[in-house]
């Protein structure tokens, strides 16, 4: 990670850990990752968005940050990089989930020992960690591709890709945490909630599947390789 | 947790360029090869293949040269390792010596070893075989019973040694042994080399179900092992054979084995498919793709010399389950005339890895075991 990147990301955990009013978010400049530094801005590539948008998620923040992202910069197709954000987004509060999971089966007692040394609850948490170890592949593999222009295909999986993770994610999630998971004063369903919405926002697993599906079955069974590899 | 952090990486462009020269190469090779053939991936093998494979200089292809390798990037290496599977060619000769074994004994071999035998495996002119899994040690392979004893100029081992496959084509097979004693477990294990056409050695096919012999019982007795073929440290076998799985579980073939039905699925449902069949493409489709960009991670954590155990086991899992669900998801949607006994490509394949995908959750690490080391990373254990 380049040093400028590091940077960001400090400043990112910094403000976004703290459940910031809008002028924290503002006067840190992070709605102006993308913006040119010439512009005031950070100069930041979709990438370093990235590492904005996914702690969004992961810190449950409540700011319309994503939106004022991509309305500092020219966006040729703008729902598909809304679905982006929301991918991200989604990837971000997955890895809060599964973070918030591990650490209340340590602490949770039954039977005179953590629920996290029973082999039952050590199996679906490895689930967890992998469906969420996915969604922030596929995210962080949109980005890149957003970066190189023409991301349509990588978007459209990343989206579904998160889609796929939270509907066994969430599941895992509230099952280890028995009822106090599912209390409004806890706090895992700032997180599930918000991957429930995100699962509809921006496209579903129905549209996502449809629209790649279609595309795939186009180009034929002699491309779907070469074209994974382009 | 880094073992979860899989940051992207892009193959460098003279790996690109290789993928050109490899497709060109298996056209012509495996012209008219049939899809159920093409399904059998690295469970078929072809000693004339590996051969030719091997002047291409694309085995052993990240070794210095010094051994027959040919000193490519991990990246170039991983293009042609995913179109030789994507391509259904007959890798399994070599397989095993590419994969695993040259790596093992590149690392942890003696140099006489190292030269009299990685410059054979590169030529494509080796086939090794596993010797981990016996009747009473699968997950539990510190349970190992087969036993060195130590004799004038070597050993003597004795045991027997299961599930190996390719054992009754090997030349040689790389064997966890005990050399001492059975209540320390973990500490008295040794990895030996030994050629199978030892005297002692027996080798009997285990006929899996689709009635074909990939998996053997490997028999020992008093097969005598020279010195010169114990491989790293005595006592050391545990920690070798650990690093010798990572390398197991880090490929493209964790998750590509089905991709031959998924591909011919495609060609059955042509440019027109319905709405559920467009569903099932999307959704293995964006699953594949980004398993690639996971398994393309590891690629990168290899490069860059990290130890990417966790991130392998992470992939496999994903990824053999994946496998799994590609024929039985294909099956589900298949059309009404197909009932599985139509002498068509499409059912052929789909037949043939519906009976093969129980293997790929079990082959390398079952499920369960990865996904304890997955938990062990998370703090769970």
């Amino acid at each position: 990670m380049s040093e400028l990147r590091a940077l960001l990301a400090r400043t990112t955990e910094q403000v976004l850990s703290q459940t910031p009013d809008w002028a924290a978010v503002a006067q840190a400049g992070l709605d102006k990752v993308l913006v040119p530094e010439s512009w005031g801005g950070f100069g930041g590539s979709w990438e370093d968005a990235l590492i904005v948008i996914r702690a969004l998620g992961y810190h449950a923040v409540d700011l319309p940050l994503a939106e004022a992202i991509l309305d500092s910069v020219r966006v040729e197709e703008r729902d598909l990089h809304t679905a982006m954000m929301v991918a991200a987004k989604m990837a971000g509060a997955l890895s809060a989930a599964l973070d918030l999971s591990v650490e209340y089966t340590r602490q949770r007692q039954q039977f005179g020992k953590p629920l996290a040394s029973f082999q039952a609850i050590q199996q679906q948490l490895a689930i967890f960690a992998e469906e969420a170890a996915a969604a922030n592949m596929a995210a962080a593999a949109a980005f890149r591709a957003a970066d190189r222009g023409g991301a349509a295909f990588e978007i459209a999986c990343a989206k579904l890709r998160a889609n796929q993770a939270a509907r066994i994610s969430t599941a895992i999630a509230h099952q280890v945490h028995g009822a106090m998971g599912f209390t409004s004063e806890y706090r895992l369903h700032h997180l599930t909630r918000r991957l429930w919405k995100w699962s509809s926002e921006q496209g579903n697993e129905r549209f996502w599947a449809d629209r790649i599906g279609a595309q795939v079955a186009q180009r034929g069974a002699a491309n779907f390789w070469a074209d994974l590899t382009r | 947790m880094p073992g979860f952090d899989f940051p992207p990486f892009d193959l460098p462009p003279e790996a690109q360029a290789l993928r050109g020269e490899v497709r060109a190469f298996l056209a012509e090779e495996l012209a008219g090869k049939p899809a159920v053939e093409r399904a059998r991936s690295w469970s078929g093998g072809s000693r004339e293949f590996s051969r030719r494979l091997g002047a291409r200089g694309w085995i052993g292809m990240t070794w210095p040269r010094k051994y027959g390798g040919h000193e490519r990037s991990y990246a170039e290496r991983y293009v042609v390792i995913e179109e030789l599977l994507v391509a259904g060619a007959p890798v399994g000769s070599h397989w095993v010596a590419d994969r695993q074994s040259g790596p093992l004994l590149l690392r942890f071999g003696t140099e006489e070893q190292r030269q009299r035998l990685l410059p054979r495996i590169a030529r494509g002119e080796l086939c090794f075989c596993i010797g981990m899994s016996e009747p009473g040690a699968g997950s539990d392979l510190a349970a190992v019973r087969t036993r060195a004893r130590r004799v004038d100029g070597g050993w003597k081992v004795s045991g027997q040694k299961i599930w190996t496959s390719n054992a009754q084509h090997a030349d040689w097979m790389i064997a966890l042994v005990r050399t001492g004693d059975a209540e320390q477990r973990h500490a008295g294990l040794s990895q030996l080399l030994i050629d199978m056409k030892t005297a002692g050695v027996t080798v009997k096919p285990i006929a899996n179900l689709t009635g074909e012999s990939h998996f053997n019982e490997v028999f020992l007795d008093d097969a005598f092992v020279p010195e010169s073929m114990l491989i790293g440290a005595e006592g050391d076998g545990w920690r070798q054979v650990g690093a010798e799985l990572a390398y197991e579980r880090s490929g493209p073939e964790r998750y590509l084995s089905s991709i031959r039905v998924l591909l011919e699925f495609l060609r059955v449902v042509g440019d027109a498919p319905s709405e559920a069949e467009r569903l099932l493409i999307g959704e293995m489709t964006a699953r594949m793709w980004t398993l690639r960009q996971m398994s393309l991670s590891v690629v990168g954590k290899l490069a860059a010399g990290e130890n990417p155990a966790v991130a392998a086991a992470v992939v496999k899992d994903l990824g053999t389950s994946l496998e799994q669900d590609i024929p039985r998801a294909v099956q589900a949607l298949a059309r009404p005339d197909c009932d599985l006994s139509g002498d068509d490509p499409f059912q052929r394949t789909l037949w043939y890895l519906l009976q093969t995908s129980p293997s790929f959750s079990l082959r390398g690490g079952t499920r369960e075991i990865l996904r304890g080391i997955i938990a062990r990373e998370l703090g769970l254990r």
